[in-house]
């Protein structure tokens, strides 16, 4: 696919080394000359200009481009790029810098497809390493839906159990499963839930504390301290 | 007759709430929300510029969700 990237900096730049990695064409657009510089190192393709401009973007191939990722710090740059993406037809995805407007953008900017705000799952990941590792946040589906990864511990409560004896809350499911020592697949019914296996959850935030307590076993007053990562939770 | 553009700055998703609220002050004539550095837009038309302090300082601060307010009075 052909991406348009505005903004080389913390976010854009590795956003367009990951899509360039897995084989997509991706055109950055970005008015800091050092930072220009930087990208160009990297053989990538940057037009130096401002990604609120629509000629910026017309030079960059947002005519032929499947999505633009408006990715700089600068709020009104981001949102005026979407319009403009808006316009020729491209999906679009917003950077935002405080979490409070993820939901305002949600609700009321038709020509933001989809709001991204970096610091959240760079929060999560944090939090999750310094707790110690048994439980890893993968992705934000939704505001709401989040997919992680846990570990069975000695203290799990299902410790012992096959997946179909599992007995997950409601709003969650199992969407992967490994061995301690193997690779994640999609999880067989028989398969034993032991010490170390890690089983790949898709769960509302709700019901995510309950899913802890269940197979990492964590007590209830650390599971209410580890929730709280939906909205608010993490600023 | 004195016209002021409020700048808002919010600290909740309440979008919705914080437009009603400011909505509902009299003097204030319309509110929008806004994409960019500031969440919401207030147009005040007041007396004196007095009145306008009132508005800003007062009553839309005052507003639970409301982080702060910039305000720019109109000179045509």
């Amino acid at each position: 696919m052909r991406f348009v990237i505005i903004g080389a900096g913390r976010v854009g730049l590795r956003t367009a080394r990951v899509l360039r990695d897995e084989g997509h064409e991706v055109t950055l657009v970005e008015r800091d000359e050092p930072r220009v510089q930087r990208a160009r190192n990297e053989a990538f393709t940057v037009v130096e200009g401002d990604g609120s401009r629509e000629h910026s973007l017309e030079e960059a191939g947002i005519a032929e481009a499947d999505a633009l990722g408006a990715l700089t710090g600068d709020l009104n740059v981001n949102f005026t790029a979407c319009m403009i993406a808006k316009h020729y037809g491209c999906r679009t995805v917003m950077r935002i810098d405080e979490a409070y407007r993820e939901e305002i953008y949600r609700k009321y900017a038709d020509e933001v497809d989809e709001v991204i705000y970096p610091e959240r799952l760079g929060a999560i990941g944090a939090k999750n390493a310094l707790l110690g590792g048994t439980i890893r946040a993968i992705a934000d589906i939704e505001q709401h839906l989040q997919v992680v990864e846990l570990t069975i511990t000695d203290a799990a409560p299902v410790n012992g159990y096959t997946i179909s004896e599992l007995e997950l809350p409601a709003d969650s499911r199992v969407l992967a499963f490994g061995k301690h020592d193997g690779e994640l697949e999609l999880p067989g019914e028989d398969e034993s839930l032991e010490v170390g296996d890690r089983l790949v959850v898709l769960a509302d935030f709700e019901v995510l504390s309950d899913i802890r307590q269940l197979l990492v076993g964590e007590s209830a007053s650390q599971a209410v301290a580890n929730a709280g990562s939906g909205s608010g939770g993490v600023n | 007759m004195v016209t002021a553009f409020v700048m808002v700055k919010a600290n909740t998703g309440e979008a919705d709430r914080l437009r009603t609220e400011m909505e509902a002050i009299e003097g204030v004539r319309s509110a929008h929300i806004v994409a960019g550095d500031v969440d919401i837009i207030a147009k005040a038309q007041v007396d004196t510029p007095a009145a306008v302090k009132e508005i800003a300082a007062t009553k839309i601060q005052g507003i639970d969700g409301v982080e702060g307010t910039q305000t720019y009075i109109a000179m045509d």
